[in-house]
């Protein structure tokens, strides 16, 4: 029989994934939720819901609304904490052999370095920094728009957490390089990019004259924001030597690819799986389909052609 | 034979759409697969283009056949009201947890749109031999779908039926027909209402709830209500833990 190579193997620089197609946080729950759909095994890894010290109750408001090109989403964090992650989610990612890497979110410096230290203590191979999160009121986002506290994040978790560690960035943000440059020096493995844009919808309603109506805030996801993204993945590329993980409005292959030229080595789906919940599936197959069409040897080669 | 799926994603095909009220309409679907489904679960639908899925309760079930009675609201319904016989159209589900069937004398009050779920409960009911009574409030009777049999219709205007809204007859729907179970399906403000009312007569009342959503699957927690469970008030998904919800476990606004 002949050795089957895996032909879309993707390399981050401290973690091998079977394929670059991976799923973003707070749209894959926490394991095996997507089995309804696909066979979540076959992904790349997928991020899981982000995960805090303790539990966290989210936003009491409107949560989500649906925008021009996408969606408004202000869940606040809503998550079972480490505890019961590690005690009753993990065992299901393991016994269907999903591979994920766990969202990592916090309020002070000490809550993201208490949970990635649990993170470590329970073998858990690949952490995503959530310090990008723009729907709570304090921590998260305040260390993803300053590179010193950052650097200072990121080299403290570093340090209590010896896995694949990658952090995700926000595009909410003047000069997304110098913080790009300031988690590499801090010892990431990659960055992941983007988190939401900060955005509002004012629905609009008049019964009898009066105008009634609701300004929903928080974070904009979905095809509208594909372009920003990409933009991003070019600068950062430019800016940091260590592994981009592209996300943002990812539909379809063409997206991918587009991710690949832009400099990304892997990729999250994370909107799109709302709408078409097989998705990332899809785009597995479609990938290997078009590597073998078009004569690549692998992945790696692919990414070269793009990138030339 | 139609043999099962396991996975919940379908391209089904379109069989029938027609108008049924003047703002609801009646769209069947074919699968390729046999799925079971119980009343009050929901299926969700790609609106071409749309980033979110629309969830609809499922108005009726046979075998295959999958039909779902919506009232015309927006980009989304208009995509699915523009369908034609034969068209694909792309379905998850059945999402959610339907109805708990209790062998009790049950009376089913729908209002508006919320007399799809209802319907599909009433058929449910008399399948097993189970005493009903199903009433529905309109606007007037101009909305009231013309593919379904109901007891007894109230309408606002009076048009046809008692006036006045549903609620207003409550207390003398619940003395004369004595139920002992009701279920409904409805705008908030009336689920509400008929859950305080059951209440003071110690009813048992399963409502159908309604909520933007964006996975169907429980995981994003974008469409949470306060539900009280063991003295504690938790978040709850309307998607998956719900749609149906006891009327007593509901914190109402």
């Amino acid at each position: 029989m002949a050795v089957m190579t895996n032909i879309l193997q993707t390399d981050l620089n401290g973690i091998i994934l079977k394929n670059p197609i991976m799923t973003a946080s707070g749209t894959y729950g926490y394991n095996n939720e997507y089995d309804d759909f696909i066979n979540v095994s076959s992904l790349g890894a997928i991020v899981t819901k982000a995960i805090s010290l303790n539990p966290r109750e989210g936003n009491k408001h409107t949560r989500i609304t649906e925008t021009e090109a996408g969606m408004i989403n202000s869940i606040g964090l809503e998550n079972v904490g480490v505890e019961k992650f590690i005690n009753e989610k993990l065992p299901v990612l393991k016994s269907e052999n999903i591979d994920f890497f766990v969202n990592v979110a916090g309020s002070t410096l000490d809550e993201y370095c208490q949970v990635a230290k649990i993170c470590d203590e329970n073998n858990i191979k690949a952490i995503e920094l959530n310090v990008s999160c723009p729907n709570v009121k304090s921590g998260c986002l305040e260390f993803g728009v300053d590179e010193k506290s950052l650097y200072e994040l990121v080299s403290s978790v570093r340090k209590e957490y010896g896995g694949f560690l990658t952090v995700k960035l926000t595009p909410n943000v003047t000069s997304i390089e110098k913080l790009g440059v300031a988690a590499q020096n801090a010892g990431a493995n990659a960055i992941s990019a983007i988190n939401t844009l900060k955005g509002s919808k004012i629905k609009i309603s008049c019964i009898n004259g009066r105008v009634q109506k609701e300004i929903i805030t928080g974070g904009y996801s979905g095809r509208g924001i594909k372009p920003v993204a990409i933009g991003i993945v070019i600068r950062l590329s430019k800016a940091v030597d260590i592994p981009i993980i592209g996300i943002g409005g990812i539909e379809t292959l063409e997206d991918v690819l587009e991710f690949l030229s832009a400099g990304a080595d892997a990729v999250q789906i994370g909107t799109a799986n709302f709408t078409h919940p097989d998705i990332a599936q899809k785009l597995v197959s479609e990938l290997e389909e078009y590597i073998i069409k078009n004569g690549f040897k692998d992945l790696n080669e692919l990414k070269k052609e793009l990138r030339k | 034979m139609l043999q099962e799926k396991t996975k919940k994603i379908y391209k089904a095909k379109v069989v029938r759409v027609e108008k049924v009220s003047s703002s609801s309409y009646l769209i069947e679907t074919e699968l390729p697969y046999k799925v079971e489904i119980k009343a009050g679960q929901f299926i969700s639908v790609y609106c071409d283009g749309l980033t979110l899925r629309r969830p609809f309760s499922v108005y009726s079930h046979n075998n295959n056949i999958i039909g779902i009675l919506f009232k015309e609201r927006g980009k989304g319904t208009n995509y699915i009201k523009s369908l034609k016989t034969g068209d694909e159209i792309d379905i998850t589900g059945p999402l959610g947890n339907g109805f708990n069937i209790k062998n009790k004398k049950s009376l089913l009050i729908g209002a508006g749109i919320g007399v799809a779920a209802m319907a599909f409960l009433k058929s449910e009911l008399d399948k097993n031999g189970i005493e009903n009574l199903f009433v529905c409030g309109f606007l007037n009777k101009h909305e009231i779908p013309n593919c379904i049999n109901i007891d007894k219709i109230y309408t606002d205007d009076g048009s046809v039926g008692e006036k006045g809204s549903v609620l207003n007859y409550l207390d003398q729907m619940i003395n004369n027909y004595k139920p002992e179970i009701i279920y409904t399906c409805g705008p908030y403000i009336v689920l509400k209402t008929i859950a305080e009312t059951a209440q003071q007569y110690g009813l048992e009342v399963q409502v159908a709830m309604e909520k933007v959503m964006a996975c169907g699957i429980g995981v994003c927690r974008g469409c949470v209500i306060d539900i009280k469970k063991n003295g504690e008030i938790v978040n709850t998904t309307v998607c998956k833990d719900g749609p149906v919800f006891l009327g007593s476990e509901v914190v109402w606004q």
